[in-house]
């Protein structure tokens, strides 16, 4: 008989059965030590075009990543096919590619993955039709096009509801699960005027309760962002003063964040090296952690890939790199512990969770005169980096990014029409002239509005 | 916990056997009032490799089953994918897509469904592909050779590291309008990337090879040539001054130099940027978009190409789409929600990366047509310019502005190639750049690549001769 580990309506993943057929089948198999992860998601999302449903899409998703070990050397498979065939299937496949397994580099279990876990508030939301989905997107989209005469559609939206369940477990009893909900919507809007290129801009909210969703704000964002780039004008190419918003300071810092990934210093794949780790890299005002337990991060797994459990970690203190996110590998060759940043993987991966960037407490900026809400001087507002999958260099330090943003001049916007930035992420950590007090929440972080001199822009005028 | 055995037979094997249970399936959403449903079932058995220096360091298999199940009424539609592939778990997904356009599984009337037409199977001549292919033992020896390679040819190499992919995927596609398809594909890539570390310089350089439909190819791969082209330009970049930005002409290279014209212009001629109002040629059929010189197809038909298919992911043939012919827009490339929406044909280049994507117009191999001019007559004509031998990736804003990354450039002076030059990008809109092609060179030729969009990431073919774009921003320092 043909079993399937998920429930028929639902599609929530059975740990019970799970371990227990993980158990049978490595004991059939002469496997002493195994672990997995398994991930399954329900999934609602709507689209709208002007007032008609565009698409509306459902989804269950299923899969797990097993490894093996095997004399030594470890092996992985993963599968979305939840039979109990196709968890055989997989469990043969680890077994052959543990074969090639490099024993140089095996990971073991973490230390830390039968630890007390800390506790993320994760309520489940009430679940909603498509047909609310849909009635609020398509109002949504009313409501942002009669902002402004110039809007004339919302070619990219979506509103979703998602149900994501997480589960670690291994041969030496580590049994870690956590359930959330997440909602999201994105609206990212199109205006044309005569005689004049279109223009566009959007912005996202993410809650985990539907209800919740701040779609009103996400309404004004864009339309306040597209009606200020209506009028538009070419800069000449030269340096200048930035002020990065939030979004796209954090957007920079992400792009790089190999700075701080174990992982990719070990593998030469990072600007650091081992013994960067309590050098000055950047100004004394700088803070940045890593805080995946942040109650304002949405989405949030109280453990990671390999039953770690999730934790805050600071990695730039007063401009000093302090720590380093590390696998349970990378923590061993380190010799600290792992920080709850990694995948499951034969050789696992590192990456941040909810990064933070912060003044430092008794730092002074280099000036302090400086304000997004009040300079006079002529200074190029940064709202959002494109292109950065192939406009950074991660490992040389070095970028060329397009962006969206303004010229400012005695506090008034104009935008710009279309321009990139480029430097050093290095020399711009250290040409931060001024870190502003008040620190914004956006959906992929927080951080204040960032400051930098003297920095290269390429315009078309 | 468990399904229930009587609900549990299983879409498992992929042949004439599942018709009784699809027919099943379709008459049941007919029944409920749909106009067409259309149902995707897929599995796939992958593998990818990763050599740093001399080890393996990664070898990871995936299996995957999976199916997606569309539902259209009038010209909207509902999408539910599901990893069950049991009766039940299928019927749960028809009963939702159904119930996202309003309408319920009826018990009564069952005779609006004339069947499925004759199975067309494309995979069986391909049956063997997965065993013919190499095995791990086999791909693990090919890449360590890669990467001893590299390490003979150059000692500034501090990374050296190639990996191999082999994505192998099944697929039957049925749908109420008779189509009944199934097809087997197969598609490798190999990538090698380096970075060169000399006194306080660094560069990165990295090349990636792919194609379908050839068990081969990963043997066939000339690990010697693709050695000594990565270390070329890596050394060459480790010596790299930053350009200096401006607007000046530029001269890009054959093979994926051909990926702005995909990302600026063949994105923009998918009806799913016309559904969405933002391609700038909507209106523009039979006018002239470009220089008389481009002439530009899309098409899935080429041997071994990244971007070939035997049939799409909706069971149509592709075809030849002449895109533009000296100039003018001839056609656009479209799917059936594309052709139900806006008119447009389909060209059979409905596409999606796996079953939990509803497939789209997308590209499949896509390039400038080659002219006349040999490559050396187009840097001649430059006194100061740019010539980008090798580009990176890039992106395409909704209303049609891009830019792209320069991984390999030197500077033009006096009609002669001069000092190498990195941090350039180039900037632009395709209706304004596509009117400055002004001269195609002799040596088309084509390069895989992956492309993200609204129905996942898909395997693709880019390419051109080398091309003049008369005047183009070039982004630096």
């Amino acid at each position: 008989m043909t079993n399937n580990i998920t429930t028929k309506t639902n599609g929530e993943l059975n740990p019970v059965f799970l371990n227990q057929l993980l158990d049978k089948y490595s004991n059939e198999l002469d496997i002493r030590k195994w672990d997995m992860g398994a991930s399954s998601s329900t999934d609602i999302s709507v689209q709208v075009q002007n007032g008609n449903a565009k698409q509306l899409k459902g989804s269950q998703r299923n899969s797990i990543t097993l490894r093996v070990w095997n004399k030594n050397k470890v092996g992985i498979t993963s599968t979305s096919d939840l039979t109990d065939k196709g968890i055989m299937k997989a469990m043969k496949g680890a077994i052959e590619a543990s074969l090639y397994g490099n024993e140089k580099e095996s990971p073991e279990f973490s230390s830390l993955a039968k630890s007390p876990l800390k506790d993320i508030s994760s309520k489940l939301s009430k679940s909603h039709s498509i047909d609310q989905l849909l009635t609020i997107l398509k109002r949504a989209e009313k409501q942002l096009i009669d902002t402004h005469d110039s809007i004339d559609s919302v070619p990219y939206n979506g509103l979703s509801e998602s149900y994501i369940e997480r589960l670690y477990i291994n041969s030496d009893g580590a049994n870690r699960f956590m359930k959330l909900s997440q909602s999201s919507i994105y609206l990212y809007a199109k205006s044309e005027e005569k005689n004049k290129k279109p223009r566009s801009a959007g912005a996202i909210r993410i809650n985990s309760d539907l209800e919740k969703l701040d779609i009103n704000s996400c309404i004004d964002e864009t339309s306040k962002k597209i009606i200020s780039h209506l009028n538009y004008k070419a800069i000449e190419t030269k340096k200048y003063l930035i002020c990065f918003t939030p979004e796209a300071f954090l957007q920079l810092i992400n792009a790089f964040s190999s700075m701080f990934n174990a992982r990719s210093i070990i593998d030469g794949l990072s600007l650091m090296n081992e013994e960067s780790l309590g050098k000055q890299i950047a100004v004394k005002s700088l803070n940045i952690s890593d805080e995946g337990l942040h109650p304002d991060n949405i989405g949030a797994f109280s453990f990671d890939g390999e039953g770690t459990p999730t934790q805050n970690i600071n990695l730039i203190k007063s401009g000093i790199l302090s720590n380093l996110l590390h696998s349970e590998a990378t923590a061993r060759k380190f010799g600290v512990a792992p920080t709850g940043h990694a995948g499951l993987g034969a050789k696992v991966s590192v990456s941040p969770d909810w990064l933070v960037v912060s003044k430092s407490k008794g730092e002074m900026d280099m000036d302090e005169t400086l304000s997004v809400k009040s300079t006079l001087q002529e200074y190029i507002l940064i709202d959002e980096l494109s292109a950065l999958h192939s406009g950074v260099k991660a490992s040389q330090g070095s970028f060329s990014l397009p962006f969206d943003g303004w010229i400012v001049k005695d506090s008034k916007r104009t935008s710009i029409e279309a321009a990139t930035v480029a430097g050093d992420i290095i020399k711009v950590l250290n040409s931060i002239v001024k870190i502003e007090k008040e620190k914004i929440v956006t959906h992929q972080g927080i951080s204040p509005f960032v400051w930098v001199e003297n920095m290269s822009i390429t315009g078309e005028a | 916990m468990l399904t229930k055995h009587s609900e549990n037979q299983l879409f498992h094997t992929f042949d004439e056997t599942l018709r009784p249970q699809i027919e099943e399936l379709l008459s049941l959403g007919k029944s409920a009032g749909a106009d067409l449903i259309e149902i995707f079932l897929e599995k796939t058995d992958n593998i990818s490799l990763l050599a740093e220096q001399d080890d393996i360091s990664n070898v990871s298999p995936s299996f995957g089953i999976g199916a997606g199940i569309r539902v259209f009424l009038g010209k909207k539609d509902g999408f539910v994918s599901t990893n069950d592939l049991s009766k039940a778990g299928l019927l749960f997904a028809l009963s939702q897509a159904l119930g996202m356009l309003g309408l319920e599984i009826a018990t009564q009337n069952k005779h609006n469904f004339e069947g499925l037409d004759s199975l067309k199977d494309y995979g069986i001549k391909k049956k063997n592909w997965l065993k013919d292919s190499p095995d791990i033992n086999e791909s693990t020896i090919k890449l360590l050779d890669s990467t001893k390679l590299l390490s003979s040819k150059n000692k500034n190499l501090e990374v050296r590291r190639a990996s191999y992919s082999r994505s192998w995927q099944e697929v039957v596609i049925a749908a109420t309008d008779g189509v009944f398809a199934r097809d087997i594909r197969l598609h490798q890539t190999v990538g090698m990337n380096v970075i060169a570390i000399k006194d306080k310089n660094r560069s990165t350089s990295a090349r990636r090879y792919g194609s379908s439909g050839n068990p081969n190819d990963l043997r066939n791969w000339d690990i010697n040539k693709s050695a000594i082209e990565l270390n070329e330009s890596a050394e060459q970049m480790l010596n790299a001054e930053y350009v200096e930005a401006g607007q000046m002409p530029v001269v890009l290279a054959n093979k994926f130099g051909g990926v702005i014209f995909h990302e600026a212009c063949g994105h923009l001629l998918e009806t799913t940027q016309l559904e969405r109002g933002t391609s700038p040629f909507h209106d523009k059929v039979n006018k002239k978009i470009a220089n008389t010189a481009v002439c530009a197809v899309d098409e899935g038909l080429s041997n071994y190409a990244f971007g070939s298919l035997s049939m799409d992911d909706e069971g149509m043939e592709p075809q030849n789409t002449l895109l533009i012919e000296n100039g003018i827009l001839k056609q656009f490339i479209s799917d059936r929600a594309g052709a139900l929406r806006t008119g447009h044909p389909r060209t059979g280049s409905g596409r999606r990366q796996n079953f939990s994507f509803a497939a789209a117009s997308r590209m499949r191999n896509t390039y400038i047509k080659q002219g006349t001019y040999s490559p050396d007559k187009l840097i001649e004509s430059i006194d100061k310019g740019l010539y980008c031998k090798s580009m990176g990736g890039g992106s395409v804003g909704p209303t049609g502005q891009f830019n792209f990354s320069v991984e390999e450039g030197y500077l033009i002076k006096n009609g002669k190639l001069d000092k190498p030059v990195k941090g350039a990008t180039l900037i632009g809109e395709a209706k304004e750049i596509l009117p400055r092609i002004s001269m195609c060179a002799n040596d088309l030729d084509l390069a895989a690549g992956f492309c993200g969009s609204v129905s996942g990431s898909i395997n693709v073919t880019v390419g051109q001769p080398h091309i003049k774009v008369d005047s183009i921003t070039v982004g630096g320092r």
